[in-house]
């Protein structure tokens, strides 16, 4: 009997936290259906006009294309140059190891206030106006430090001689790395790009302070109509991340599998 | 003779190794050379002129003066203002912490004993928050939390109160964000240590005769303390950096000091000053960190001696 209620207990609690953390999401796609002026919860009605609206508001869908190709862009060259850097590291001896390990890391301690307010002296210093590749210069520094965790990790248990093998076989060291090394630490720097995908998208603290009046991703789009009007557009505009979001991780997961890549691993 | 032809040889040999050496700290550096690159110009060297920046005097025509001062940080670390947003900081970063602990143990547990598909629905709403752009939950929060929202009019709909409370751009809403937040860390972190118990200490405890609470207390909770106080320190100085969720859930009216750095540079334009508050905010994180790793390291060596 006893037992039953501690049982109770427990469940209703868990229950209770999921719920909370679902309830923002969920709260943000059903009052984009609301058919008032203004942001309801639950919605009164349900009509598609909040979306039909955003025809007449092209910024946020420039804003959209312009975060994917920053989070494409930042997410194939935090990649690129995090995995070249993570084989040096796991498979070279040279001197200051400690050292570039700890300062490839470190972005991961600092606030990314203070790297946003940093990196916005340098530009406007060197004159580099705001553009894209600004954008994607400052989410690798925010990024790579995830994709060599990642990729480290996954080349630490790595077993050499079926590279020596290879190489014993005639195969040269591009064919033995595109062939073997790769594939092989493919979870791990799959799983970097996705982080630094997902990670750029999402960053507002470090764009807030690069974007200008042309070129502005989502997230600060987002942020700075928020100060001004509180009308369901927003939620529309989100409601439609989100479902991108989702639809994105069922292809990641249908095509590469990545699921199952980190589960045969086990 | 032969013991020349033999010096030789190893010298030859000798050679051919340092060679190889040299041409394998190349290739090291060449495999490193972008990363160094991106990291020396557009990260260090950013981050010292930042550093330079807040011991100036500050100009009210270019932001930046020519003198030199400590002004700066003796104003933050004295101002009673100041030291309030301090404090209401670390505050913050505190209940966020403890709050996170509280509610994320029993999931960690509930997820860690599922088996099968629901482990792997239940992972997936964990994680969910990582995945959804963080601007978009807290508005999901402003939503809930207003005095015209969700929470409010089921509170006046039970009866339970006459007038809206006040829930929004307060430090509670900004927990409540930073919980919401930071959540994940804290249940991945604790899954970890739950997950490495060995199962049959736990039916050793039961089959002498402890019960489930007794169990629970004198044996799994001690094994998975390392766990909490790892998240317990990941969280709290994700807190106290963090500027979305105070920026969105607390705005001006709760001021913590990520908030104050973006304000005194974005919109006063007082950059030395601004800087100054982010150089404090940085070695408060750090020094967490550091303790938190030294803790660690005398724990690891603690384990190792018994």
């Amino acid at each position: 009997m006893k037992k039953r209620l501690y049982n109770f207990i427990f469940h209703s609690f868990c229950f209770v936290v999921y719920v909370f953390l679902l309830a923002p999401i969920i709260v943000v796609l059903l009052s984009s259906l609301t058919t008032t002026e203004y942001i309801v919860f639950p919605p009164k009605g349900i009509t598609l006009k909040w979306y039909i609206e955003l025809v007449n508001h092209p910024e946020f869908t420039q804003s959209f294309v312009l975060s994917v190709i920053v989070a494409l862009g930042t997410s194939l060259f935090s990649t690129f140059i995090g995995t070249l850097a993570s084989i040096a590291i796991v498979r070279y001896q040279f001197k200051g190891k400690a050292t570039i390990v700890q300062l490839v890391g470190s972005p991961l301690l600092i606030p990314s206030v203070v790297f946003g307010v940093a990196l916005l002296q340098f530009y406007s210093w060197i004159g580099l106006a705001t553009s894209p590749m600004a954008l994607i210069i400052g989410h690798i520094i925010l990024t790579v430090p995830f994709v060599v965790r990642l990729v480290v990790a996954s080349l630490v248990g790595f077993d050499r001689s079926i590279e020596q093998a290879a190489r014993s076989l005639g195969a040269g060291a591009f064919k033995v790395f595109f062939q073997i090394t790769l594939p092989i630490i493919k979870s791990g720097v799959i799983a970097g790009a996705i982080f630094s995908f997902i990670t750029s998208f999402d960053d507002l603290t470090v764009a807030l302070f690069i974007v200008s009046t042309d070129v502005v991703t989502l997230p600060v789009r987002i942020f700075t109509y928020m100060q001004y009007q509180y009308d369901p557009i927003i939620t529309s505009v989100s409601s439609i991340i989100i479902l991108f979001t989702v639809v994105l991780m069922v292809i990641i997961e249908k095509v590469l599998g990545v699921g199952k890549v980190f589960m045969s691993k086990n | 003779m032969q013991v020349e032809i033999k010096t030789y040889q190893n010298q030859e040999i000798q050679k051919q190794k340092k060679r190889k050496l040299d041409k394998k700290q190349l290739e090291s550096w060449l495999l490193l050379f972008p990363t160094l690159m991106i990291f020396i110009f557009f990260f260090l060297f950013p981050l010292l002129s930042l550093f330079i920046t807040s011991f100036k005097t500050f100009d009210p025509n270019s932001g930046i003066g020519d003198k030199w001062t400590l002004e700066n940080y003796v104003k933050f670390l004295s101002d009673p203002f100041y030291l309030g947003v301090i404090w209401r900081t670390i505050k913050i970063g505190l209940l966020t912490t403890l709050l996170t602990v509280i509610i994320s143990y029993p999931v960690a547990f509930h997820i860690s004993r599922a088996s099968g598909k629901v482990k792997n629905y239940l992972t997936l709403i964990v994680l969910s928050p990582l995945l959804i752009s963080m601007v978009i939950r807290c508005y999901g929060w402003v939503i809930l939390l207003s005095n015209n929202g969700v929470v409010n009019r089921t509170l006046i709909n039970l009866g339970w109160i006459d007038k809206p409370l006040t829930l929004l751009y307060t430090e509670l809403s900004v927990v409540i964000g930073m919980v919401h937040v930071l959540f994940p860390y804290m249940v991945l972190s604790i899954m970890g240590s739950l997950e490495r118990i060995d199962p049959s200490i736990i039916r050793a405890s039961q089959s002498l005769g402890a019960g489930l609470i007794r169990t629970f207390f004198s044996i799994i909770l001690p094994l998975t303390l390392p766990g909490v106080f790892a998240g317990s320190v990941m969280v709290f100085s994700l807190s106290v950096s963090s500027f979305v969720t105070p920026a969105i859930l607390g705005g001006p009216q709760v001021k913590v000091m990520s908030y104050l750095t973006y304000e005194q540079v974005a919109v006063i334009l007082n950059w030395p000053y601004g800087s100054a508050i982010g150089f404090v905010l940085i070695f408060m994180a750090t020094v967490t960190i550091i303790v938190y790793s030294r803790i660690l390291a005398r724990s690891e060596k603690g384990v190792a001696i018994q």
